[in-house]
């Protein structure tokens, strides 16, 4: 453990000074893993991510169940009934910066709705869509 | 002259477990929103079960004081020389070892309690989040330690150290115990545990049950459906 905690410590402090990244570095990342997955890979569709993010998948969630169909309002969690800031990069500048944050959530959220992880094509075919919701006013 | 006498207080007891079940729950629930609200509801009786242990350490009975925690280097470094040389020293209530035990499951557990709450309350961003499952995984790091330990001396000195934390007796010299069990604070504490759990189970079984009627009413508007279609 005299070990372990300074490790960690060195490794939370390399997450929170990483340098913030935009939403399209994310997208070039996923497109990138998308290819190495599959060599056919043919791009990223807004609407496809749309169709995957409203849409259970055999299970009882959606992503929407929280962040709602139109994700760039403010969400409610559906166990907690805690806010959900906009997950929109255009209604939440805060949104897509952090390749830990956003690594984290895909995993535990992927877990909760489809019970396994999310390929990247799913993940660049979410952000696809969420990157073209334009702002709302929200409260 | 090895009676068995009363050594830990009922609400010493209490807190014990409250704060094993709690933490290994807060474990178990960790990783899924499904659980958010019960994580939630372990966390709180985490901490509060710290709480009222750093109170019953001022307060409690003799052996629950923090104040009967006097042992320095030497006295830990002769304890730990006679477990290994089979002829172990005998503690009525804490051992030596637990002037760095306690204060390190106490310490980690308020770190792990006061982040989780910030986590959730989204003080302090993302590094807190880092600082809470840090802090908990130290912790689970030191619980094994401790049940590692309490195993080891627990057969070194042939004495099951376990087994007192549910009685509350263990072999001492009479008049080395303490008097009464304190069962009022130790009601107070389930009635304090009850007031916490009751309304949030009642709320969780009203949130599934929200749900579960919107899928049983969309069922019986189709068993109609089927009806007409006879």
């Amino acid at each position: 453990m005299r070990v372990a905690i300074p490790i960690a410590a060195a490794l939370a402090l390399g997450a929170i000074t990483a340098r913030a990244e935009r939403p399209a570095d994310f997208e070039a990342r996923f497109a990138a893993e998308a290819r190495t997955a599959d060599p056919a890979f043919a791009g990223f569709s807004a609407e496809r991510g749309r169709a995957f993010f409203t849409n259970a998948h055999g299970g009882d969630w959606s992503c929407a169940s929280c962040h709602r169909n139109d994700p760039s309002v403010v969400g409610e969690h559906i166990v907690t009934g805690k806010r959900i800031e906009p997950l929109a990069p255009s209604a939440n500048a805060a949104r897509f910066t952090r390749p830990a944050s956003v690594a984290k959530w895909f995993q535990r959220n992927c877990n909760d709705v489809l019970q396994r992880a999310c390929t990247a094509q799913e993940k660049g075919d979410v952000l696809a869509w969420l990157m073209t919701l334009p702002a709302k006013e929200t409260r | 002259m090895n009676d068995r006498i009363l050594v830990w207080d009922l609400p010493l007891r209490i807190f014990h477990w409250v704060l094993a079940a709690s933490f290994a729950g807060a474990f178990l629930t960790a990783e899924s929103e499904r659980q958010r609200d019960l994580h939630l509801l372990l966390g709180y009786t985490f901490a509060g079960a710290i709480a009222f242990r750093l109170l019953w350490g001022l307060v409690g009975t003799q052996h629950a004081r923090f104040s009967s925690l006097r042992f320095g280097p030497a006295a830990i470094a002769r304890y730990l020389r006679s477990l290994l040389a089979g002829r172990p020293e005998r503690h009525v209530g804490h051992g030596p070892i637990a002037v760095l035990m306690i204060p390190l499951l106490l310490g980690l557990g308020l770190v792990v309690a006061g982040s989780g709450w910030a986590t959730y309350a989204e003080f302090g961003g993302e590094w807190m989040e880092e600082v809470h499952e840090i802090a908990a995984v130290a912790m689970l790091v030191a619980v094994v330690a401790h049940v590692l330990g309490v195993i080891a001396v627990s057969l070194l000195q042939r004495e099951n150290l376990v087994l007192p934390l549910l009685s509350g007796r263990k072999a001492g010299a009479p008049g080395s115990g303490i008097r009464t069990s304190r069962p009022l604070v130790a009601l107070l504490l389930v009635a304090a545990l009850a007031a916490l759990w009751l309304p949030g189970l009642a709320a969780r079984e009203r949130r599934l049950a929200a749900r579960g009627t919107t899928a049983a009413v969309a069922v019986e508007v189709g068993g109609e459906r089927a009806n007409h279609g006879d």
